[in-house]
């Protein structure tokens, strides 16, 4: 999985896996065996951390689908014909979303192998990078949602489909932002003037530090996650880290599914462990809201819900929580049973955030 | 019945008056007001009660006389009323008892004998006849005709209701083509409003007559019942009755008319399972209840307060020093050598002394120096009463009573015999227990000691355990049919005896391979079972069940399931709810067997029927007109035991067949799915087509077969993908003559070769069936011996 530019060649060695795949299957045929794959399990219980590359992977739990039973035959011959569409595609380089792979199978001669759900076409082909190494940008699949924006002091070049563009990411855009496009590896950095980089979980909070102008005032590249990150940030997240060598910080809110926005930027997600080298960034960390934040601030909180309580106490289980930092974090706001929004720091003004509250937590990080 | 005394009203002439009107009723006329409860209560239910009468008789006639029954039933409007006619190629039945048979109340052979027979009474045919003559005012018609005679008598006649006889106004000889049998046609108000009925009883005869041909003809429909069988019901013995199974009335009846003189020839001559040696213990157990036991105590050891030598010595006077001594010496011992000792028991004792006395010294010992001795050694073995009592006690209670209480419990006991006014301790076993319950009372009063129910029991038995039978002959029959509490005794005795279940070859099940031809013969279904049960007793009578279930096929699949209900292989239609057939079916969980059960109790639903029969000498009837089956636990256990018995073939069935359903669903997705891969993937490989029959073989733990056809050299390859072993008959039919091929059959037809292999290829094996043909040859391969859904033919 390289970010090499020379697109064409990469497509072509891209389709050349798909049908090496499909040449598996037609061995296993041709020899009278049941045709299948196998595919690392994606849970919880199946990812294990790399201590060379500082992230989180599969592990060796695989599950094999077969055409042993009808549902594993069905699945197997989706795959085909997905195999099918995808060389065609690279071949005619077009490319689609994901949303509209699942309404192209409707479009299919066999009903069989049309998909029930989106759930499923997207599954199907994470299944399909999985097993042809491949990641689902150079098959030209590209997720529905767009991936969120840069503010910042930072210049670059996209390859568009109508040719090269330079922007620099405050000067050239407007208040939104630059827009990540949905494969970050068509962009080249060209230049700089940032001290470190911070992930910002919510719009509303994003547009508080740039009317603020804290990223001119901290020279900060802000990315907006917009809730669970697309893979385009995360990888723009990991690209800024290791060509720019920036420091990567985090700041959510204060409740457990924000923490689990954390862990996939810092140490790869459960669903994409197949891609943690290519998207997480291990030197990610987390400014907050930390739950001794809502101690010492004093900040405006909810009741914790039966559901962010069993979140938590699954996070204490997940691998990737396993510091002293995060289980003394969790134990705690287990204990005061409380949750914080970013917005709560308005309580104390509009510009405690800017003012007060991160240029602290940054000091006492050793950012600033 | 009420009974009015003659003091009632203060004079004599009430009784008198009410007397003016009480007479006899004759059992016509009883019928002619009580005509529902033999099942003539109404027009549509007297039709399908007459039909019933008729047949069970041609069928109880034609089998008796080992024929295979042919009958035609037939109703006919007429006029305002419906014309019965009901045919049969029976024996045929004499001239004069024709009248009789048809034209009197209660007239049978039957109603006597223990053997198992649709009829019973001798009511049915003869009610139909009255009901036919009440409603209508038109003569019963009779046709019969016995074999070898020429002409067939010919009847008409009616029912006199005052008298029960029969009033024949026709009697004719006719000509009939059948060469014997019985016809009979009634004519009567009715109505076809039970229609459905009618068609369930006729129907459901022939399911449990699988040897009967039987055609019915009615106003709108005309059905035939073809025989699916030349095998006769076996033929039944008459039994005498068991001793269980009768009741004081009926034992008196019969002491009454035996010839027997004693208990025991009566008991081994009148009933069934009785030799001389139950005999012998029936009449052990009368005695016991009609004379009692006596209590047999331990002797006393010599170094004891009694001394039986001396006190004999001293009851004998003037027999000689010397023969006294060697008499009274001689009963000590003998005395001394025994455990324990009943009354009746010394007795003979001292008169096997006396008598050795005698021998031995001349002098004669008379009755009353016998007498005396005895008398004065019992009190000597009674002295231990107590100590025995304690002994008794304490073996019969628990461990955990301490001594004291037992001693207390065993004295006030022992005081029981010592005011017993019989010195020979003869108790009965109620006296018994009076004892044991009136000290264990004092026992709680006294000394604040419970013996509970069960120690109590306990104790009784104990005491009953070593009591002995007396010596005393039993009652006579003439003395035991006087006496009522006497007769009751022997009841008891009977009863209480273990006794031999009553002998089955008075029984006729079907059997449950004919049950299962029955069910075949009338229901289009996928499945049979039957079951057919021991026989098991019921109050003396044996009885056997069977069950029958069909499912699948044409049965309907909404709706509860049907229940044919059979008594003595006659179905019973009406009064389903009451009946204890309805009341097993329904208490049995079926969703367990694969039926539908909305709320897991009562009537299953789905696409079955269940058959229940219950053959017995006397099959237990709720009401006269033989509706339902009693609720007699017995019976009920062994209709459950027999539905479940069938059940669960059926559930094996269904298992199977779901199984091999969701199999054959799979093949059919994935024997859809993988050529499509296959196209698929040789598009994007662009590599030639694939032969999926392998894989697909494989996936389904088949047996595949293929061929390979290479100049003239044919192949076929036999590949058993699953886990047992394969059996399959392979025939592949050739254009050109194949030659004799290795292990193989073959056959020429009409210019086609069959070609036969039956290999056995073990699990995961291959066997490959090889022959050559000389040009271009045209081949058709067809696979037998295994399930279509477990086959994969690629050839």
């Amino acid at each position: 999985m390289s970010s090499d530019s020379d697109i064409p060649r990469q497509d072509e060695l891209a389709r050349e896996r798909l049908i090496d795949l499909a040449a598996e299957f037609y061995d296993q045929f041709a020899a009278g065996e049941v045709p299948s794959m196998q595919i690392p399990t994606r849970t919880k219980s199946n990812i294990e951390y790399d201590e060379e590359q500082g992230v989180w992977v599969y592990g060796d739990r695989h599950s094999t689908r077969s055409a042993n039973t009808v549902g594993g035959a069905q699945k197997l011959l989706k795959a085909i014909y997905v195999i099918d569409f995808l060389q065609n595609q690279l071949q005619e380089n077009r490319s689609s979303t994901l949303r509209e792979l699942y309404y192209l199978s409707e479009s299919w001669d066999l009903d069989a192998a049309q998909f029930n759900s989106q759930d499923e076409s997207n599954g199907l082909i994470e299944d399909l990078e999985i097993v042809s190494h491949v990641k689902r940008e150079d098959f030209h699949m590209r997720p529905e949602e767009s991936g969120a924006k840069v503010m910042g002091p930072l210049l670059i070049r996209e390859q568009t489909n109508r040719g090269e563009r330079q922007i620099h990411c405050q000067d050239d855009v407007g208040q939104g932002g630059y827009q990540i496009p949905n494969n970050v590896d068509t962009i080249e950095f060209l230049d700089h003037d940032a001290d470190f980089v911070m992930a910002v979980e919510t719009g509303g909070m994003r547009d508080r530090l740039v009317e603020n102008g804290f990223d001119e005032e901290y020279n900060t590249i802000v990315v907006h996650l917009g809730g669970q990150p697309a893979r385009a940030t995360r990888r723009l997240t990991k690209r800024l880290h290791d060509e720019l060598d920036l420091p990567v910080t985090v700041f959510t809110d204060g409740d457990p599914w924000s923490y689990r926005i954390f862990g996939s930027i810092s140490y790869g997600s459960i669903k994409s462990a197949h891609l943690s080298e290519y998207l997480a960034t291990p030197e990610a960390r987390f400014i907050g809201i930390q739950p001794s934040d809502i101690v010492e601030y004093d900040l405006p909180t909810d009741p914790l819900s039966d559901s962010d309580v069993n979140a938590l106490q699954s996070e204490l289980e997940d691998p990737r929580f396993q510091t002293d930092y995060w289980r003394e974090q969790i134990e705690l706001q287990l204990d005061i049973d409380k949750k914080a929004e970013q917005q709560a720091l308005a309580s104390r003004g509009l510009d405690f955030v800017t003012d007060t509250y991160l240029p602290e937590r940054l000091e006492d990080m050793g950012i600033l | 019945m009420t009974s009015y005394q003659s003091e009632l009203g203060g004079g004599g002439n009430v009784a008198e008056e009410l007397a003016k009107g009480q007479r006899a009723i004759s059992i016509a006329e009883f019928f002619e007001k009580n005509k529902h409860m033999l099942g003539f209560d109404s027009g549509a239910r007297g039709l399908v009660t007459a039909v019933k009468e008729a047949v069970d008789n041609a069928l109880d006639a034609t089998e008796e006389a080992g024929l295979l029954p042919d009958i035609y039933v037939e109703i006919a409007e007429a006029g305002d009323y419906y014309r019965l006619v009901i045919e049969d190629n029976g024996p045929g039945i004499t001239k004069e008892q024709i009248p009789k048979v048809f034209g009197k109340l209660l007239y049978g052979s039957r109603f006597h004998a223990r053997e198992q027979s649709r009829g019973q009474q001798g009511i049915g045919i003869s009610a139909a006849v009255l009901y036919s003559q009440l409603t209508s005012g038109k003569p019963a018609k009779i046709t019969s005709k016995t074999q070898g005679e020429e002409q067939a008598q010919y009847f008409e006649l009616i029912i006199d209701t005052d008298s029960n006889e029969p009033e024949i106004s026709v009697e004719d000889t006719t000509t009939w083509e059948r060469p014997h049998g019985t016809r009979i046609e009634l004519e009567m108000e009715a109505n076809m409003r039970a229609r459905q009925q009618l068609h369930d009883y006729v129907k459901h005869t022939a399911v449990v007559n699988p040897h009967a041909r039987i055609e019915f003809r009615e106003p709108s429909e005309h059905l035939k019942y073809e025989r699916a069988t030349d095998q006769m019901p076996a033929e039944t013995t008459e039994i005498r009755p068991h001793p269980h199974g009768v009741e004081l009335g009926t034992l008196i009846k019969m002491l009454g008319a035996t010839d027997s003189y004693s208990v025991s020839g009566f008991l081994q001559s009148e009933f069934t399972r009785v030799g001389q040696k139950t005999a012998d213990s029936v009449v052990d157990n009368f005695r016991d209840r009609h004379y009692g036991r006596e209590m047999a105590w331990s002797p006393p050891a010599s170094h004891e307060d009694a001394d039986i030598e001396a006190a004999i010595t001293d009851a004998v006077n003037g027999k000689g020093q010397e023969a006294t001594s060697a008499f009274a010496g001689a009963v000590a011992d003998a005395v001394a050598t025994r455990d324990r000792l009943a009354h009746h028991e010394l007795r003979a004792v001292v008169e096997k002394a006396a008598d050795d006395a005698e021998v031995d010294s001349g002098v004669t010992f008379g009755d009353t120096v016998r007498e005396n001795a005895v008398d004065a050694a019992w009190r000597e073995i009674v002295v231990g009463r107590e100590a025995d009592c304690f002994r008794l006690v304490d073996e019969a209670t628990t461990s955990r009573k301490d001594d004291a209480a037992v001693e207390a419990l065993a004295r006030r006991v022992a005081t029981g015999f010592t005011g017993n006014d019989d010195a020979r301790d003869r108790i009965t076993h109620e006296t018994l227990s009076n004892y044991v319950e009136r000290a264990a009372e004092r026992t709680k009063e006294r000394d604040d000691v419970s013996f509970g129910e069960t120690a109590r029991e306990n104790v009784v038995e104990s005491f009953w355990a070593v009591a002995r039978t007396v010596p005393d002959d039993a009652p006579s029959v003439k003395e035991t049919e006087g006496d009522r509490d006497t007769a009751s005794e022997l009841l008891e005795a009977m009863r209480e005896t273990d006794i031999l279940a009553p002998p089955t070859d008075c029984l006729a099940p079907i059997t449950d391979e004919l049950v299962e031809a029955g069910l075949r013969k009338e229901y289009d279904a996928d499945f049979f079972a039957a079951a057919t049960r021991d026989a098991e007793v019921h109050g003396g009578d044996p009885f056997i069940v069977e069950a029958g279930i069909a499912y699948g096929g044409d049965l309907p699949a909404e709706g509860q399931v049907d229940v044919l209900r059979f008594a003595n292989r006659v179905p019973l239609v009406y009064q389903r709810g009451a009946c204890a057939s309805t009341d097993v079916v329904k208490r049995i969980n079926w969703r367990n067997y694969g039926l539908d059960q909305p709320g897991g109790s009562g009537m299953p639903n789905g696409p079955a029927v269940l058959m229940i029969h219950v053959a017995s000498t006397n099959v237990p009837f709720t009401s006269e007109s033989k509706d339902a089956i009693a609720n007699v636990p017995n019976i009920e256990d062994e209709i459950e035991l027999a539905l479940r018995e069938a059940a669960r073939e059926m559930k094996r069935y269904l298992n199977k067949r779901r199984s091999m359903e969701k199999r054959q669903r799979k093949q059919n997705v994935i024997a859809d799915i993988l050529p499509r891969m296959a196209d698929k993937l040789s598009e994007v490989t662009e590599r030639d087509q694939l032969n999926v029959g392998d894989s697909l073989a494989r996936i389904m733990n088949n047996v595949l077969v293929e061929r390979e056809v290479e100049d003239g050299h044919v192949k076929l390859v036999v590949r058993n993908f699953s886990d047992t072993n394969a059996d399959p008959d392979i025939t592949d039919i050739v254009g050109v003559d194949p030659g004799q091929p290795e292990d193989a059959q073959v056959i020429e037809m009409d210019g086609e070769w069959f070609v036969k292999w039956s290999p056995t290829v073990a699990a995961g094996e291959t066997a490959v069936l090889e022959y050559d043909v000389s040009d271009d040859a045209t081949f058709d391969v067809s696979v037998e011996g295994i399930e279509d859904a477990k086959l994969t033919v690629n050839a």
